[in-house]
C-alpha cells in the first residue's frame, strides 16, 4: 500500500494522526483538537445542518494527509473557515438572536418620556390649606373646621369611619384653579382620594375660590395606626399651584446633581486613596529596582502577582463584596474603586519606574550628590509627570466606573438611576443619562488636555 | 596628578572590560582615550569617579586614594570631578537652569536642595556658566526643547557648576552632528587652558590630533598605546582599531 493511501486511512480513523506521524506535529494535533472541539459543540448544541462542519473538516483532513504524504502542503484556511462557520452558527443560536422580538410600542412608551428629561421645572407657588378630621369618631368629636390667612375649610360631619362619605368644603383659595384634594394620616402618609384611591382627586375652584365635594375616608387610612379603635386626627389637604415665571431645579434634578457630585467625589476619593497605596507598591513591583537579590526578586514576584490578580477582578464585583461589608452607599463603591485602582495604578507606575532613563541618575551621582538628592533631582522629575498623567487617567476611568457601581448599591448617580428605573420614572432616567454623559464628556476633555500638557 | 594603577574591571556577567590598565595624568593635560566601541573607554572614565567600582587596582588623585574612599569622602571627591556624557544625561523634563544647578548639589545644603531652594549666589553662578557656553537665553526652557549641541553645552555648564579640577568627557561629541564637534570641544579646550585637567574619549582621529596633548588607546580593555597624538601613524591606527578600520574625518569648521 502506498504511503499516501496509508496516511490518508490513518487520518480517516484518527483525524490529524497521519499528519502527526509525518512529523507535522502542530498541524496534526491542531486538526485533532479542532475537529473534536467542533464535533463536541455540534453534538451538544447543534442542529443537523451544523454536522456539515465537522464532516468537512474530517474530509479535508483525509485529503490533506494524502497530499502531505506526497509532499504537498496546503493552507489551513479552508478547515478554519469550516470551523468558524460552525462557531458563528452555534453562536447565533446560543445568543438567541431574534429581531422579531423587538417591541416598538413598549420602546416608544419608554422613549417618549425620555425626550423630556426631568431636570428643571417651571417655578410654581403653592397655596395649601388643610382641615383636621377625627377617625374613628370619639364620643365628643371637636369641630372639623379651620381658618387660616383668609381661608376656611370644614368637613361634615366632624368625624368619620373608614369608607364613610364626608362632605368637604374650602373657601378663600385662588379662583378657577385646579385643586388637588388628598388625605394625610397622623404619621404623615399621603393617600389619594380619586378613582379607586390610586388617582389624585382634582377639582377646580369656582370664581370665588370656593369648592365643595364629597370624599370617602380612604380604606387604608388606619392601616398603620397602632390601635384602629383609638380616635386620631387625620387631615384633608387642598393644594393649588400656579406658575410664577422662570424655572427651577426639580426634585429629581436636585437628586441628579447630588448623585453626580457623589459620583465625582467617590472617584476622587478612590483615586486619592489608591495613589497612597499604589506609589509604594509600584516601587516593589518594579523589576529594575527589585531584581538585585533573590529576596527582593521574590517580593517583586509576589507583589506583581497580587496586583495582577486584583486587577483582573472587575470593580463592580469588588463593590458587591464591599456592599456586604460596609453596607449600601458611596463608601462601598469608593472602597471597591480604590482597591481596583491600587492594582491598576501600581502596575502603570511600576512600568514608569522600569522605564526611567538611567543617564540622569548617573549624571547627578557624578556631581557628588547624596542618595536623596539623586532621587529628588534625577528620579522624581522623570516619574512625576507620567505618574500624574496616569492618575488623572485613572480618575477619569473611576468616574465612569462610579456611575455604574451604583447599580449594585455602591451609591452615587448609578444608585439613583436604578431606583428611577424600578419606579419606571423614565423622565428621571433620561435626566440621569444626560448627567452621566455630561460628566464623562467634560472630564474626558479636561483629563486629555491635562495629560497632554504633562507628557 | 591622577595615577591609575593596575585597574581591572570584571562585570558580574563575566565580561572583562578593563585589564590591568595603568597610566598617569598630569595636571592641566588634555588626555584623549581612544579605542573601538566596547574597548573599555566608558568603563575607564567611570572607574575614575567610581560610578563603576573597579574590581582591582588603585586610582590615586592628588595623593588621595579614590578607590578606598568612604561614601562621604567619595562625594567630596566627585564634586571636584565634572562629567560630560555622550547622551548629555540631562533631566529632559526639568528646566535648563535646574539641570545646571544640579551640578552644584555636592556643595549645596542638602535639605534646602531637596526642597528645590537654591542660594542666589548659585543661581548667579548657573547663569554665568550658561553665558559661558552661550545659551543663557535658554535658561528657562525645558531641557528637551534644546538641540543636541545646546543640550551638550548645558551638560558642560552643569560640570562647570562643580568648580571642577578634572573633567571626564565620555564621547562628548559622538551623539552630535559632526559639524558641531568642534564647537563643543572648543569649550573643553578653553576650560583646559584655564587649568582644568580634561580626560576625554573620542572617535575621530583628526579631533584627537587637534585637541589632545596626550593619547591613551584601549583595545579589548588593555592599554595598547600611550603617547603624543603625533605618534599615531597609519600603522599605529591599524593596530588600535584593527585591519578593517578606515579613518573617517570629522567635518572641519
Amino acid at each position: 500500500m502506498s504511503k499516501q493511501v496509508s496516511t490518508a486511512i490513518i487520518s480517516a480513523l484518527v483525524p490529524g494522526l497521519g499528519q502527526f506521524l509525518l512529523g507535522e506535529r502542530y498541524r496534526g494535533s491542531g486538526i485533532l483538537i479542532g475537529f473534536l472541539l467542533i464535533l463536541a459543540t455540534t453534538l451538544w448544541y447543534g442542529q443537523p445542518l451544523w454536522y456539515l462542519s465537522p464532516l468537512s473538516i474530517w474530509l479535508w483532513n483525509v485529503w490533506d494527509a494524502f497530499h502531505l504524504a506526497l509532499g504537498r502542503r496546503h493552507s489551513v484556511l479552508l478547515p478554519l473557515a469550516f470551523g468558524l462557520a460552525a462557531a458563528y452558527g452555534i453562536g447565533w443560536q446560543v445568543v438567541e438572536i431574534d429581531f422579531s422580538r423587538a417591541n416598538m410600542e413598549r420602546a416608544i412608551a419608554i422613549l417618549r418620556p425620555m425626550t423630556r428629561p426631568d431636570f428643571i421645572q417651571p417655578r410654581r407657588e403653592l397655596n395649601q390649606m388643610w382641615v383636621p378630621v377625627e377617625v374613628p369618631c370619639s364620643s365628643q368629636p371637636p369641630a372639623a373646621r379651620r381658618d387660616e390667612g383668609g381661608r376656611a375649610a370644614f368637613v361634615m360631619p366632624d368625624c368619620g369611619r373608614v369608607s364613610e362619605t364626608l362632605i368637604v368644603s374650602v373657601s378663600g383659595l385662588w379662583p378657577n384653579t385646579a385643586t388637588d384634594i388628598y388625605w394625610q394620616t397622623p404619621i404623615g402618609n399621603s393617600l389619594m382620594l380619586g378613582e379607586g384611591e390610586i388617582t389624585m382627586l382634582t377639582l377646580p375652584t369656582d370664581e370665588n375660590g370656593a369648592l365643595t365635594t364629597t370624599i370617602r375616608v380612604p380604606t387604608t387610612a388606619l392601616v398603620a395606626a397602632p390601635d384602629p379603635t383609638l380616635p386620631q386626627f387625620h387631615r384633608v389637604y387642598f393644594e393649588q399651584s400656579r406658575p410664577i415665571g422662570g424655572y427651577e431645579l426639580s426634585f429629581i434634578g436636585s437628586e441628579v446633581l447630588k448623585g453626580a457630585l457623589a459620583t465625582v467625589s467617590m472617584a476622587l476619593m478612590a483615586t486619592g486613596l489608591a495613589v497612597l497605596f499604589a506609589v509604594p507598591l509600584s516601587f516593589l513591583a518594579a523589576r529594575n529596582l527589585m531584581s538585585g537579590n533573590p529576596l527582593t526578586y521574590a517580593i517583586y514576584l509576589i507583589v506583581r502577582t497580587l496586583l495582577n490578580i486584583l486587577r483582573s477582578i472587575e470593580s463592580l464585583i469588588i463593590a458587591i463584596v464591599f456592599v456586604v461589608i460596609v453596607g449600601l452607599g458611596p463608601f462601598a463603591g469608593m472602597l471597591a474603586l480604590a482597591l481596583h485602582s491600587v492594582a491598576a495604578l501600581g502596575k502603570l507606575y511600576s512600568e514608569v519606574i522600569e522605564g526611567i532613563d538611567p543617564g540622569p541618575i548617573e549624571a547627578i551621582r557624578a556631581t557628588g550628590a547624596n542618595w536623596l538628592q539623586v532621587v529628588r533631582y534625577a528620579v522624581i522629575p522623570q516619574i512625576i509627570p507620567p505618574f500624574t498623567a496616569f492618575t488623572i487617567y485613572r480618575w477619569d476611568i473611576n468616574v465612569r466606573s462610579a456611575t455604574v457601581i451604583g447599580l449594585v448599591g455602591g451609591g452615587g448617580i448609578g444608585f439613583l438611576l436604578i431606583e428611577l428605573i424600578r419606579v419606571n420614572n423614565m423622565r428621571g432616567v433620561s435626566a440621569v443619562f444626560i448627567a452621566i454623559a455630561a460628566i464623562v464628556i467634560v472630564l474626558d476633555y479636561f483629563s486629555a488636555k491635562l495629560r497632554e500638557r504633562l507628557v | 596628578m591622577l595615577r591609575i594603577q593596575n585597574v581591572s574591571k570584571t562585570y558580574p556577567n563575566g565580561t572583562q572590560a578593563l585589564k590591568n590598565v595603568s597610566f598617569d595624568v598630569a595636571d592641566g593635560e588634555f588626555l584623549v582615550v581612544i579605542g573601538l566601541s566596547g574597548s573599555g573607554k566608558s568603563t575607564l572614565l567611570r572607574c575614575i569617579n567610581r560610578l563603576i567600582e573597579p574590581t582591582e587596582g588603585k586610582i590615586v588623585w592628588d595623593d588621595v586614594d579614590i578607590t578606598t574612599a568612604s561614601p562621604a569622602e567619595l562625594r567630596q571627591i566627585r564634586r571636584k570631578i565634572g562629567m560630560v556624557f555622550q547622551q548629555f544625561n540631562l533631566v529632559k523634563r526639568s528646566s535648563v537652569l535646574t539641570n545646571v544647578l544640579s551640578g552644584r548639589l555636592g556643595y549645596a545644603n542638602p535639605w534646602a536642595s531637596l526642597l528645590g531652594i537654591w542660594p542666589q549666589e548659585d543661581k548667579q553662578r548657573a547663569m554665568q556658566a550658561l553665558e559661558r557656553v552661550g545659551i543663557a537665553e535658554k535658561a528657562h526652557s525645558r531641557a528637551d526643547a534644546l538641540s543636541g549641541g545646546q543640550q551638550q553645552r548645558v551638560g558642560i555648564a552643569r560640570a562647570l557648576m562643580q568648580d571642577p579640577k578634572l573633567i571626564l568627557a565620555d564621547e562628548p561629541v559622538a551623539s552630535l552632528d559632526p559639524v558641531l564637534s568642534h564647537s563643543i570641544l572648543q569649550y573643553l579646550e578653553q576650560l583646559n587652558k584655564d587649568g582644568i585637567t580634561v580626560i576625554c574619549s573620542l572617535h575621530f582621529l583628526d579631533l584627537v590630533h587637534r585637541y589632545a596633548t596626550r593619547v591613551v588607546a584601549l583595545k579589548d580593555g588593555v592599554k595598547v598605546f600611550e603617547g603624543t597624538p603625533n605618534e599615531i601613524d597609519r600603522a599605529k591606527f591599524k593596530e588600535i582599531y584593527g585591519e578593517e578600520a578606515q579613518e573617517v574625518r570629522a567635518a572641519s569648521l
